[in-house]
């Protein structure tokens, strides 16, 4: 096996090693699977609370937590431990270390999202219920991850408790700034994919947003890898003291 | 060993460090360092804090110098990161992922080398280190001399032609010490270039013949060890002298021809001497002489920073 694909796998397992993934899934679970059941019973329409419950819960909460966990442990706790020399002494360049690691954080976090998401939808609709809102919901969780991993792993190299800084910007940045000053979107993570879930349900449910379609797209992008490459600098110059 | 890339001119240094500096902050770590190493053993000495894992750190490439630079086979290691092909490592402290056995940590080495066969590379690795027996242990659950060696096969999996050894005795028992200096010595004479560092002499000694002296970041002394360690021995060395009327001592070991300088003090004396040996064979006729019986006679704690204080002293 390549030395990269090598690292993603280890990589992987430490991030879900032992408790960690089934005390994950559990907190995600409980509050995106528990409410879908007792909605079952009442008035409301199943696809309206899946796109509620995915705006207030999911975009503000679960996402920035689950992922910003994963990315800034990745190569955050290796660095704290010492054990990065480990990785560092081989024949890998240091930007494929970052890039495995980086990888490694987003499918840990899809992992514990994606599964949890489309069983709440299923169990809101008692059934498939609307595949474009369950494929637009997965899709802009997709977009989300990748660009909150992105910034976890930077924030890991920068400092020392990156969780905190990471989580401070989604929920004071993303979460009160962004609420006061719209136009702070253009550098709002959770504004971007809201921007591309708006885009992928783009006829079917009427959704304002701060950010047009396009510009969320892009912007996602853009800054995702962005943030990668000063991530990978960082990691080329950095002293293992 | 035969790891790749190896130095196709035998005239290019394995490594070869050219005026290395390292400070950080107003704090200056290493500087003015330049030495180069061919194959074979070469012991690194020093105090603590003399400079020596900035040194080694720097030429893994884990450090980036502030000033000179730091060539590998003839190559910054910063600039070609597939030399690490041919460098195994073992850092100082406890860099161990608690949850691996042994075997899959050395396994995990070997494939990230990128090796055909990690799994018999591993097998081979464990063995070369005594640890086949304990190969499924947890490495949470292992003493420290074992983890150390745990570290040493992970670094020797790919066969290095440059090996590095950071305090690679810490923790380890009588019986794991003289089988590993016999292992280091076996590498050595395998043509690897080892670099070994330590702050007691007395392992030096048995690990390498060439050393080089790290005191206060700078190179103290370098080349042959037993040259390095007449030259210490030539230090002045402190004898306490407990004795009935002490003062009446004096004179007579100050006309020693190896004495440096004796203090009287109280009723003892302190006294330098070149010799411990002739000191004390002309201490006790001394005594007898001038009826003054001896209470106490002991060397000072000669630590090694004292000793290489005294080298630095004499450049």
């Amino acid at each position: 096996m390549r030395p990269f694909l090598v690292l993603l796998r280890f990589s992987l397992g430490q991030l879900l090693a032992g408790r960690r993934l089934l005390v994950v899934l559990l907190l995600v679970a409980v509050p995106l699977v528990l409410p879908a059941v007792f909605v079952r019973g009442s008035d409301l329409d199943p696809a309206t609370f899946s796109l509620d419950l995915f705006r207030q819960l999911v975009l503000p909460v679960l996402l920035p937590v689950v992922t910003l966990v994963f990315s800034t442990s990745a190569l955050g706790a290796e660095l704290r431990d010492g054990t990065v020399t480990n990785l560092l002494l081989k024949p890998i360049p240091r930007p494929a270390i970052l890039g495995a690691k980086y990888l490694a954080a987003v499918l840990a976090a899809l992992l514990v999202l994606l599964p949890t998401e489309a069983v709440g939808h299923i169990v809101a609709a008692g059934g498939l219920g609307s595949t474009d809102l369950l494929a637009a919901t997965l899709l802009a969780t997709v977009v989300g991850t990748l660009a909150y991993c992105a910034l976890g792993v930077l924030l890991s190299l920068l400092f020392a408790r990156a969780l905190l800084v990471g989580l401070a910007y989604a929920l004071l940045w993303e979460g009160a700034v962004v609420g006061v000053a719209p136009s702070a979107s253009s550098l709002s993570i959770r504004g971007y994919t809201e921007g591309v879930l708006a885009a992928l349900l783009s006829g079917g449910v009427d959704l304002t947003t701060r950010l047009g379609p396009v510009s969320a797209t892009v912007l996602a992008a853009t800054v995702t890898l962005a943030v990668l490459a000063v991530a990978a600098r960082r990691l080329q110059r950095m002293d293992i003291r | 060993m035969s790891g790749q890339p190896r130095p196709t001119d035998p005239a290019v240094p394995v490594v070869e460090l050219r005026h290395f500096s390292k400070w950080y902050g107003d704090v200056v770590a290493v500087a003015d360092l330049s030495f180069d190493l061919r194959p074979g053993v070469t012991g690194l000495l020093g105090p603590n804090g003399a400079g020596k894992t900035t040194t080694l750190k720097a030429i893994c490439g884990l450090l980036h110098p502030s000033q000179g630079e730091v060539l590998l086979f003839g190559r910054q290691i910063h600039q070609d990161t597939m030399l690490y092909r041919a460098i195994g490592v073992v850092p100082d402290g406890d860099r161990l992922y608690p949850r691996l056995t042994i075997r899959s940590y050395v396994r995990l080495h070997a494939e990230l080398q990128g090796l055909a066969d990690a799994g018999a590379a591993a097998e081979r690795a464990i063995a070369e280190v005594d640890l086949l027996p304990l190969a499924e242990r947890r490495l949470k659950g292992l003493s420290k001399g074992e983890r150390q060696r745990t570290k040493v096969a992970g670094a020797i999996v790919h066969q290095p032609a440059l090996l590095i050894l950071d305090e690679p005795l810490t923790g380890m028992d009588p019986g794991q010490r003289a089988r590993f200096i016999e292992l280091v010595r076996l590498i050595g004479e395998a043509g690897v270039t080892v670099l070994v560092s330590s702050h007691i002499l007395a392992e030096v000694e048995r690990l390498a013949s060439q050393i080089l002296v790290l005191v206060g970041g700078r190179l103290a002394a370098s080349g042959d060890y037993h040259a390095i360690r007449d030259l210490m021995a030539d230090q002045p060395r402190t004898v306490m002298v407990r004795a009935e009327d002490a003062r009446r001592l004096a004179p007579g070991l100050i006309a020693l021809p190896t004495t440096v300088s004796v203090e009287v003090d109280g009723d003892g004396l302190r006294a330098r001497t070149r010799s411990v040996e002739a000191f004390a064979t002309a201490l006790p006729r001394l005594a007898r002489d001038q009826g003054a019986g001896l209470r106490e006679v002991r060397t000072t704690d000669e630590s090694l920073e004292q000793v290489f204080r005294y080298l630095v002293s004499r450049r």
